[in-house]
């Protein structure tokens, strides 16, 4: 087999990097590989930003709504591609094929709130603020930017910032993260199709280095990053050094209390995706399951015949419900996590270890796992572990709930299962994270709303799309202004 | 095999409908059925129209929040052969297409209850389901 090694596009054009470190790209179902990628270099974002920035001016003083004709056109493509880009996204990352197109429409529903750009961009005025003195607020794009985004979303992630970029008049480039590179390269090859000026959107493959160069580079005015804590914090700190603008979302550690009155068989289909779905690799998974009082049994013995009950496989497979994780690598380290809670004493009721799907022997699965009896100071309690491991910590009362979610830095999302509204009310109005689901269990908002947490789980004070997006793609600019 | 979700609900659907278009497909083109050339050729049409309608259904209305299991659906049921299309006579061809289309109703009316909480696949669904209905009573009345 032919393997593919995936370019770089920028000025609108493809074009091999410059760079002689190559890394692999793997199917997590069948554990083959399937294409290579080059590890890009400065002398490549240098490139990618020389192009952007010479794109930018034309580009802004485009009208916006010229500028949103174009992502009309993109929406268009892209339901038009649709299948392709969801199989490409299974195949590379893993994620069960609905999964996959449900990321696809949450791709394309950012393409659709950045249309309304002609709304969202307005600035304001007030007259008279003195005497014959009127003021204004227009909003202005500022340059170039970059996002530098995650293998569990690839497709979707990059396309939180994007859209909004561009659409307000700034020029952009994409950072995939070097594990699924495919996805993206698919996305950029229906992008080249609509006609956008050459140089306004531009990828760039590769690690480590490339990330220092977007962060290190003076003409690049601000990052937007979705990935762990630690990374989050460093690109946080190297844009407050270098002065641009940031929004660096990181990992998370979620908390799904199921309060004695919760409708447990309503509940049990979605409490099932929170945990398991696209294998628990998600920053809006569940991670800690927190019965309260004495619903732990009744929840605890439904709750594992339902994870046994799923299929996992191949994502491809239309009835698969749970596939792999992402590589050999993040495998290792979920088994090191599940090894890790035994040690600590926390009581394994449901053992994913040693999983295997016999047609595919060498996919990187990691089975539904559930671990009960486990205390918030164990480290399965504390740290994000991204696969499809729970751990359950029973508690006595809804205070108890509110400060184990209080207390584990990450403050992303929570959600609570209950029938009752005064409840709802303390929890959601106490708790931390950003991210609140009332019998819900993954708190993802849409695109006209703002994605990202608080404490540990984002550094920065603009979230993802929704419309304070528009905020952090534009500058204020404030005209005051008086005729003799 | 079961239906447990969305996709497969709804890939399933693309599936009859795809089956549906190539019989009619065939038969129309088929000397034996000359009598039924329109009536097929036209069942045909429907058919990648539907095909089209679920696509876009499918596409529009995944989402995290929908990739929840379906219980006790599956496609065994359903499950109907229309191989030779292309050399049956006039009531062989009547006789499938009957059963292709009493199928598609049975299909669609079923799947539309399983996905209720979902409503504008459920509506669909149900759009579909009518336009078999509205095949079924045609071959019904010759």
């Amino acid at each position: 087999m032919t393997i593919t090694r995936v370019k770089n596009y920028i000025n609108g054009e493809w074009v091999d990097s410059t760079s002689t470190t190559i890394g692999d790209v793997w199917c997590p179902a069948t554990g083959e590989k399937i294409a290579s990628v080059a590890y890009s270099t400065k002398e490549d974002v240098d490139a990618a930003v020389k192009a952007a920035k010479e794109a930018f001016w034309e580009w802004r003083s485009t009208p916006p709504l010229s500028r949103a004709r174009y992502l009309f056109r993109l929406k268009d493509a892209f339901e038009e591609n649709f299948e392709d880009i969801a199989r490409t996204l299974t195949r590379e990352q893993g994620k069960a094929i609905d999964e996959a197109r449900g990321e696809v429409r949450r791709m394309i529903e950012n393409v659709e709130h950045a249309t309304g750009v002609t709304t969202l961009m307005t600035g304001y005025t007030l007259e008279d603020i003195a005497k014959g003195i009127d003021c204004y607020g227009h909003r202005q794009p500022l340059g170039v930017f970059a996002a530098i985004v995650p293998y569990n979303f690839p497709a979707m992630v990059a396309w939180w910032f994007l859209p909004y970029a561009i659409v307000t008049g700034n020029t952009f480039i994409v950072k995939p993260s070097e594990q699924v590179p495919m996805t993206q390269t698919k996305i950029f090859e229906i992008v080249d199709e609509i006609g956008l000026p050459e140089g306004v959107v531009n990828m760039v493959h590769g690690s480590r280095d490339v990330v220092n160069a977007l962060l290190d580079h003076p003409d690049i005015e601000g990052i937007s990053f979705v990935g762990s804590t630690p990374t989050a914090r460093y690109i946080y700190q190297r844009c407050g050094e270098t002065g641009k603008r940031v929004q660096s979302l990181g990992g998370a550690k979620n908390i799904v209390a199921i309060m004695p009155d919760a409708k447990l068989d309503e509940a049990m289909p979605s409490l099932i995706t929170s945990f398991f779905g696209c294998s628990g690799q998600r920053c809006l998974s569940g991670s800690v399951l927190v019965p309260v009082g004495d619903i732990a049994d009744e929840l605890l013995e439904k709750f594992t015949a339902a994870a046994k009950a799923m299929k996992v496989g191949d994502g491809l497979d239309e009835q698969t419900a749970m596939g792999p994780v992402v590589s050999a690598a993040h495998r290792d380290r979920v088994l090191g996590y599940i090894e890790k809670g035994i040690a600590e004493g926390a009581e394994l009721i449901l053992d994913g270890r040693n999983f295997t799907v016999p047609e595919l022997p060498n996919g990187f699965f990691v089975g539904p796992t559930i671990f009960d009896r486990v205390t918030p100071n164990m480290t399965i309690a504390r740290e994000e572990i991204f696969g499809p491991v729970v751990s359950t910590v029973r508690a006595g009362s809804l205070d108890d709930v509110i400060d184990l979610i209080n207390t584990r830095g990450f403050a992303n999302a929570a959600c609570i299962y209950t029938q009752n509204g005064g409840v709802v009310r303390e929890f959601k109005y106490r708790v931390k994270p950003s991210m609140v689901g009332v019998n819900i269990g993954i708190a993802a908002p849409m695109s006209f709303f703002p994605f990202g947490g608080a404490g540990n789980s984002m550094f920065g004070d603009i979230k993802g799309h929704g419309q304070e997006i528009f905020q952090f793609f534009t500058d204020t600019k404030v005209v005051i202004e008086r005729w003799f | 095999m079961p239906l447990i979700n969305f996709g497969s609900i709804l890939s399933f659907a693309e599936q009859i409908e795809t089956q549906d278009r190539d019989f009619y497909t065939a038969a129309a083109a088929n000397d034996a059925c000359a009598d039924y050339h329109d009536l097929f050729g036209q069942f045909a049409k429907d058919a990648a129209k539907n095909i089209k309608n679920i696509q876009r259904t499918r596409r529009e209305n995944v989402t995290e929040m929908i990739l929840e299991q379906i219980r006790g659906f599956t496609r065994d049921s359903f499950i109907v052969s229309s191989e030779g299309a292309d050399r049956m006579d006039a009531a062989q061809a009547l006789e499938t297409a009957r059963s292709l289309e009493e199928r598609a109703l049975r299909y669609y009316t079923e799947a539309a209850e399983k996905l209720k909480a979902l409503s504008e696949v459920a509506r669909t669904l149900k759009l579909v389901a009518k336009k078999h209905r509205a095949h079924l009573e045609k071959l019904r009345e010759l």
